[in-house]
């Protein structure tokens, strides 16, 4: 299979993440960066599915020349190749649609240098930093291919022309077929990404990083500001330690009216 | 080989991310029942960690021993057992890499790379501790082979290792012998005895191992038939590599212990404010968080003195005495902050106060550091 997963460099999550002084930007002074959570995950699920059946996992990003971080990173667990489009740092005037547009060029023209259509684009379901849910979906369309979101189990079928994809729902799961070539939004949870060996890092050092210059133009989203919300107080209370805890913890789920009638 | 700091730095920060996540959150539910981690152990050597300062060519990462002693720090700020898995196998290894013939380098390192075969180092013995060069391991040559027998003391990972690198006394003088056994109680005339109970650093095998008319092949001398009668002055050298390494871990759990400390101090309050606030804890804090911080850059220093391939005994010796003797001192004073907590197995400080013995005493006690260190002043070395 040629995989090709799209990834984002974002503010590693967990962090505080402060607003410039003029409130247009996240300052990004004391901020570590990683890839997007699900975009982790999509980077993993492709080289598992390299592993079960051969074929490459083509990883690239838009983004900043410090991005070669996180590429770097996809390497050291499996990538095969690597490619930046590099951006400059002119903040809003990136929105998703700029993004999509890039990335389905960039994506055209991989495949044609590759000779081969992706069998299958991975992104994340969402970036962890804007969350806007565009860009995939954005893609997909300009390459008219069927893309499926929120996906958390891929099976490809025996003679790799389809896949079926999974997600779930409130009360279930629902599954999809797809044609292949396809894309695909997948959700962290779908798999446990590994942790990069030591080999794999000195080996990622090695790998060619393509770059590949384009742009386009911007589908009119922008960024009026940006705000903190103020946090949120909470307490914790400790009801009490072993057996000696339940009487109380019994007595606030009744309080919340979290036991059923039947189990009072 | 020398790597870039970059790449030193995001292998370190790769341990450390996976110490946080998997290590650190179950390290005392180990420890507390003496479990041996095989699921830890098993991502340590799936990361290369025991092929960690293994040359490239015999299937090692080739780490520089200051990035090697990074990575200790961080196991051991998570579960200090974790280094000795790796620490008495990478003496074994540093011995084969060192004097070992070429043959024995490339029979030998690369099945320890993988940790497909594991190593331990056996030195000491019942009445031969500090004082290495009276041991009674006897090693005699019979026709083609040679004979072993005798007791040895303190063997981590002795269980589980399919190499021990074995100091024994041949007429010529002390020789390494490459042992290779059966993983398990019993191989040929060895038997391994049961784990030794310990204060803590558990988790781990530590046991006394027997040799009884156990026969090697004439090729399980190190080195070659040149290498007979050297061992001891071999021994010496490539403990270097482990007091680094005792002294990283020194660091790890002072390190360790001072930040549950710092948590706890933000926490905890008393007469209204959080105890962090009171100055007698704050200078706790400050005097702990500068005994780290110094036993860090001691630690750094030593280890680059080895990369740089300087002799390094004076170094390895402070810094495995003053990391060692922080991590003792930091682990008190972590306990006295968390108060009455501390004394419990709720919290992690009880372990680090129980750990941090043994790299007092292993790998060279504090005396014998300084004994190493006032020998080197007195020839002349300085700091």
């Amino acid at each position: 299979m040629r995989i090709a997963v799209c990834v984002k460099r974002v503010p590693a999550p967990g962090a505080r993440i402060n607003v410039t002084a003029d409130g247009r930007a996240v300052d990004a002074a004391h901020l570590g960066f990683t890839t997007s959570p699900h975009e982790e995950c999509a980077v993993e699920e492709a080289v598992r599915l390299v592993e079960a059946h051969g074929g490459s996992v083509t990883v690239l990003t838009v983004g900043p020349p410090a991005a070669e971080e996180q590429l770097r990173y996809a390497a050291s667990v499996g990538a095969t190749d690597l490619v930046l489009v590099p951006v400059a740092d002119d903040g809003a005037a990136w929105d998703p649609q700029r993004t999509a547009a890039v990335l389905a060029e960039a994506l055209v023209g991989l495949e044609a240098g590759g000779g081969t259509p992706f069998d299958l684009i991975l992104f994340g379901n969402e970036s962890a930093d804007s969350g806007g849910f565009q860009v995939g979906v954005r893609t997909a369309r300009a390459l008219g291919r069927p893309i499926v979101n929120g996906i958390k189990a891929i099976e490809v079928s025996a003679d790799g022309g389809s896949l079926v994809a999974q997600r779930g729902v409130d009360d279930g799961l629902e599954a999809y077929e797809l044609p292949l070539p396809a894309v695909l939004g997948v959700k962290e949870g779908i798999n446990l990404p590994r942790y990069p060996t030591m080999k794999g890092r000195l080996a990622s050092k090695k790998v060619a990083l393509a770059t590949m210059a384009l742009d386009a133009r911007a589908g009119g989203q922008r960024s009026v500001r940006l705000h903190r919300p103020e946090e949120e107080a909470s307490t914790t209370e400790i009801l009490g330690h072993g057996p000696e805890a339940a009487a109380a913890v019994v007595d606030l789920l009744s309080e919340l009216g979290l036991l059923s009638e039947a189990g009072q | 080989m020398a790597i870039d700091q970059e790449t030193a730095d995001q292998i370190v920060d790769t341990v450390a991310r996976w110490v946080d996540a998997e290590v650190a959150p179950n390290a005392s539910a180990f420890e507390l029942e003496d479990a041996y981690p095989d699921d830890m152990v098993a991502q340590m050597a799936e990361f290369g960690l025991f092929g960690a300062t293994i040359p490239e060519q015999y299937g090692g990462l080739g780490l520089d021993v200051s990035t090697y002693a990074r990575i200790i720090e961080e196991l051991s700020r998570g579960f200090m057992s974790l280094a000795g898995v790796v620490n008495s196998h990478l003496i074994a290894a540093n011995l084969i890499t060192r004097f070992g013939t070429e043959e024995q380098r490339v029979q030998w390192l690369p099945q320890l790379a993988t940790a497909e075969r594991r190593g331990c180092f056996s030195l000491s013995e019942p009445d031969s501790g500090s004082d290495a060069a009276a041991l009674r391991c006897k090693a005699q040559r019979d026709g083609d082979e040679w004979v072993i027998n005798g007791t040895k003391m303190w063997v981590t990972n002795g269980e589980r290792a399919g190499l021990v690198a074995l100091l024994a006394r041949a007429e010529e003088g002390i020789t390494c012998f490459i042992v290779d056994k059966v993983p398990g109680k019993t191989s040929g005339g060895i038997t391994v005895s049961k784990n030794i109970r310990k204060l803590g650093y558990r988790s781990l095998e530590t046991v006394e191992m027997t040799y009884v008319d156990h026969r090697l092949p004439a090729d399980r001398v190190l080195g070659g038939p040149e290498g007979v009668g050297k061992g001891f002055q071999w021994c010496l050298q490539a403990l270097e590599l482990g007091r680094v390494n005792v002294a990283a871990r020194g660091v790890g759990v002072a390190r360790a212990a001072l930040d549950a400390a710092l948590d706890y101090a933000a926490k905890r309050e008393t007469f209204g404010k959080p105890i962090g606030q009171h100055q007698g804890i704050q200078f706790k804090l400050a005097e702990m968080a500068t005994k780290v911080e110094a036993a860090r850059l001691l630690t750094r220093e030593a280890a680059a003195k080895v990369d740089r391939g300087e002799r390094a005994d004076m170094a390895a010796g402070m810094a495995k005495l003053f990391a060692s003797e922080t991590a003792a001192e930091v682990a008190l004073d972590a306990m006295r902050i968390h108060g009455g907590n501390g004394f419990t197995t709720e919290y992690p400080v009880e372990r680090y106060y129980r750990d941090a013995p043994l790299m007092i005493i292993g790998e060279g006690t504090s005396e014998i550091q300084k004994m190493v260190i006032g020998r080197a002043l007195m020839r002349g070395d300085r700091p």
